[in-house]
């Protein structure tokens, strides 16, 4: 019963994460219409930009602060410059245009890191265990939790509580109605890609002392993010928390239900909750 | 045939001639008066030569040139032709640095031997981009093309035993360092060659070391990836648990895609072990040495990574979480045999760094190619083969000897110990060989019936 216990824990510690990284693609397809299948590499580049920013010696706190808001820069800039051009088009060109950036980001960290991944090193204030009895669980991993709950809480009310928010609430339910009203929905875009792109990258951050840094860790990111998008919902905040944790704790489980089957029942599960409610669960009709 | 081009972005028209302008003409007038040669007779007639540079010409030096990792053709040109071969092995995607590093291997070992039976020595890179298909496609085209005999590569179990199937039917040699047991098992065939060892002796030459080292601990967990390699490790182990009286308190299959070992390690935990042996391989095997060092495990648990992939995964992992964590290993840079101080030397002068598993295993495939072929007095893959059959030599991990009935190398398996960041002498001595030896099945357990 124990183990169920620590790994219903380890699943919260994992599904945040996963959250973390679809919250952003959830807001960005609720708000733009838009299928960005460029999320795992800003991902990829936040991993990376924090194990250069290591390298050279900084602080990792100092990297949780910097490296999203750089690679939400980027990402703003991706969006003026290229995926601007492709909103009115149909969904396949968005899916081509990004993929396309999706492998170029990607090449490109290969050539400047090359082909071989690397550590991160926890930073020191976080590594050991805590223990509390028979339950061990790594410092750093809590502390994932934490920051994310808090993060949640802050991007919450970011959506809830700001004018920014109802302007990307409203601008999900009725782009032209928000046009309308004489809001500048082409900057809320750009800054809300920009947004989902750092919340990625915050999360590439926050997963590289777990899981290292590799090149190919982008398409392995997209792929988990996609799933806790269809299963939350699409555009829902709380879909991507739910989604996130649901998703976490069925593949910790199931690591001690069916081992092989652990990476298999996520998607099961995503099929069985399309199956039930085909928006997602709290996804809109 | 129109001798005019639109111009695509001003819609003016612009006279041009076509590259084939005169070929119309020509089919317009009729039926050729003259035989003209097609362009494609550029790639089979290599002797046709001319003091101009024909299209022809052209043809062939833009394909010479845009091929990667290639040796000057002469071949092409001059009366000797060369020894045509090939390095099949992933350029492009996850396995991509092995692929490099084996790249530079056969290109060290070529340029060291220089020419072999007085002939040149040439070889193409091949990107099996770690796919089987892509693997035999290339294999088929390079030894159409250029009727290259010579194979070895092959990073992948997957990749090397559908290449092994190709290159014997292909009348070829194949030499790869792939793991499943099949190539030298069930799946041998007199065209292929194993230089690594398999997963009887990788398990042998680590389990059974570390529990004489730690004859208290009698309790032992198993990580294990749901693939045949992967199998066949575990088999090897629980074969030794039994003879040894060692408890198996559990095991975790993973599938080939999984980061996330948490789940497996907490399960590992709850079960209370005194030994945890990770089966998996490549960045999995980092993957979860990584978390499970995060977990704590390295304080009351000893921890052996029976398949550990050498110098490139120590550096990407770091002394730190190295230290004190058992691994298995097929090559060690440090290993002190006359044929590896040579190795390192040579590639300290050219790379100004160690080998690395990837680079030593495509060095020493072919200098055993080229081993074979000087003893057979010809590049007949036939005779070579038949030279290469119970050949042994002074290889990179001391005498070897390539075993006649499954052509399988026996050579040595290396039981290391990661250091502390303190005792490393310089940067690349990450651990220190406590054992090695040779174990391999009796021929008749393979399952190899060539």
């Amino acid at each position: 019963m124990n183990v169920y216990l620590l790994q219903v824990v380890n699943g919260i510690g994992i599904g945040m994460l996963y959250f973390l990284l679809a919250v952003g693609l959830s807001i960005i397809f609720g708000l733009l219409r838009f299928v960005n299948f460029a999320h795992g590499a800003f991902y990829l580049l936040g991993a990376y930009f924090c194990y250069q920013a290591v390298q050279w010696g900084m602080d990792f706190w100092l990297t949780l602060a910097v490296v999203p808001p750089l690679v939400g820069v980027l990402a703003w800039a991706a969006e003026r410059l290229l995926l601007r051009r492709v909103y009115d088009k149909p969904h396949e060109f968005h899916i081509l245009v990004t993929v396309g950036l999706a492998l170029v980001l990607q090449e490109a960290v290969i050539i400047a890191w090359g082909p071989l991944g690397s550590n991160v090193a926890t930073p020191d204030a976080l590594q050991g265990v805590v223990m509390w009895g028979s339950f061990i669980y790594p410092k750093y991993r809590l502390f994932v939790i934490a920051f994310t709950a808090v993060f949640a809480v802050l991007l919450w009310w970011l959506l809830e509580g700001t004018r920014l928010g109802s302007a990307v609430r409203a601008g999900s339910e009725s782009t032209e109605m928000v046009t309308l009203l004489g809001i500048n929905v082409y900057r809320v875009f750009g800054l809300v890609f920009a947004l989902g792109a750092a919340t990625a990258a915050l999360a590439g951050v926050l997963a590289a002392p777990i899981r290292g840094v590799e090149p190919f860790m982008a398409l392995e990111a997209l792929g988990v993010a996609f799933v806790i998008v269809v299963v939350g919902g699409m555009g829902s905040f709380g879909g991507a928390l739910i989604g996130g944790l649901l998703i976490g704790v069925v593949q910790s489980v199931m690591s001690t239900l069916w081992p092989e089957g652990a990476r298999l029942m996520i998607y099961v599960a995503m099929a069985a909750v399309l199956l039930l409610r085909p928006h997602g669960l709290l996804g809109r009709g | 045939m129109p001798t005019r081009l639109t111009s695509f972005f001003s819609g003016r028209y612009y006279p041009i001639r076509c590259i084939y302008h005169d070929k119309y003409d020509e089919y317009k007038a009729g039926p050729p008066k003259r035989a003209r040669p097609s362009p494609t007779a550029a790639l089979t007639a290599p002797e046709q030569k001319g003091n101009t540079l024909d299209r022809r010409d052209l043809l062939k030096l833009a394909a010479a040139s845009a091929l990667p990792g290639c040796l000057p053709l002469r071949s092409a040109w001059g009366a000797e032709a060369a020894i045509e071969f090939g390095c099949p092995v992933p350029v492009s995607g996850a396995f991509a640095a092995n692929g490099k590093y084996a790249d530079l291997g056969m290109k060290l070992a070529l340029q060291q031997q220089g020419k072999v039976l007085g002939r040149p020595l040439a070889y193409t890179l091949l990107d099996t981009e770690g796919k089987p298909a892509t693997a035999v496609r290339k294999v088929q085209e390079l030894a159409q093309q250029k009727g290259a005999k010579f194979f070895a590569g092959g990073i992948l179990s997957s990749e090397a035993l559908a290449m092994a199937k190709e290159t014997e039917k292909a009348g070829g040699i194949f030499i790869t360092t792939a793991g499943a047991d099949e190539i030298t098992g069930s799946d041998c065939n007199r065209a292929t060659f194993r230089w690594s060892v398999p997963t009887y002796g990788a398990i042998e030459r680590t389990v059974r070391p570390l529990i004489e080292e730690h004859p208290k601990a009698k309790r032992w967990y198993t990580i294990t990836p749901q693939y045949v390699f992967g199998e066949g490790l575990l088999t090897a182990a629980k074969n030794i648990f039994a003879e040894k009286g060692i408890e198996h308190v559990g095991n975790s299959y993973h599938s080939l895609t999984e980061k996330e070992f948490s789940g497996y390690l907490t399960n590992a935990m709850a079960a209370k072990p005194d030994v945890l042996l990770l089966l998996n391989f490549g960045s999995q095997s980092s993957d979860a040495l990584r978390q499970a060092v995060s977990f704590g495990m390295k304080q009351n648990t000893i921890i052996l990574m029976a398949w550990a992939s050498g110098l490139e995964q120590f550096e990407a992992l770091g002394a730190d979480l190295c230290e004190g964590v058992y691994f298995g290993a097929q090559y060690w840079h440090g290993i002190d045999t006359p044929g590896n101080r040579e190795l390192v030397k040579l590639c300290q002068e050219t790379f100004k760094a160690n080998p690395n598993y990837s680079l030593a295993g495509s060095y020493t495939c072919t200098r055993i190619l080229l081993a074979g072929i000087e003893k057979a007095g010809s590049a007949e893959p036939a005779k070579v083969i038949e030279a290469l059959e119970g050949m042994q030599f002074e290889g990179l991990t001391g005498e070897e000897e390539v075993r006649k009935e499954d052509h399988q190398v026996l050579k040595n398996y290396y039981l290391i110990r990661g250091k502390a960041k303190s005792a490393m002498k310089d940067k690349d001595d990450y651990a220190d060989v406590l054992s090695y030896g040779k174990s391999f099945l009796p021929v008749d357990k393979t399952g190899c019936k060539m």
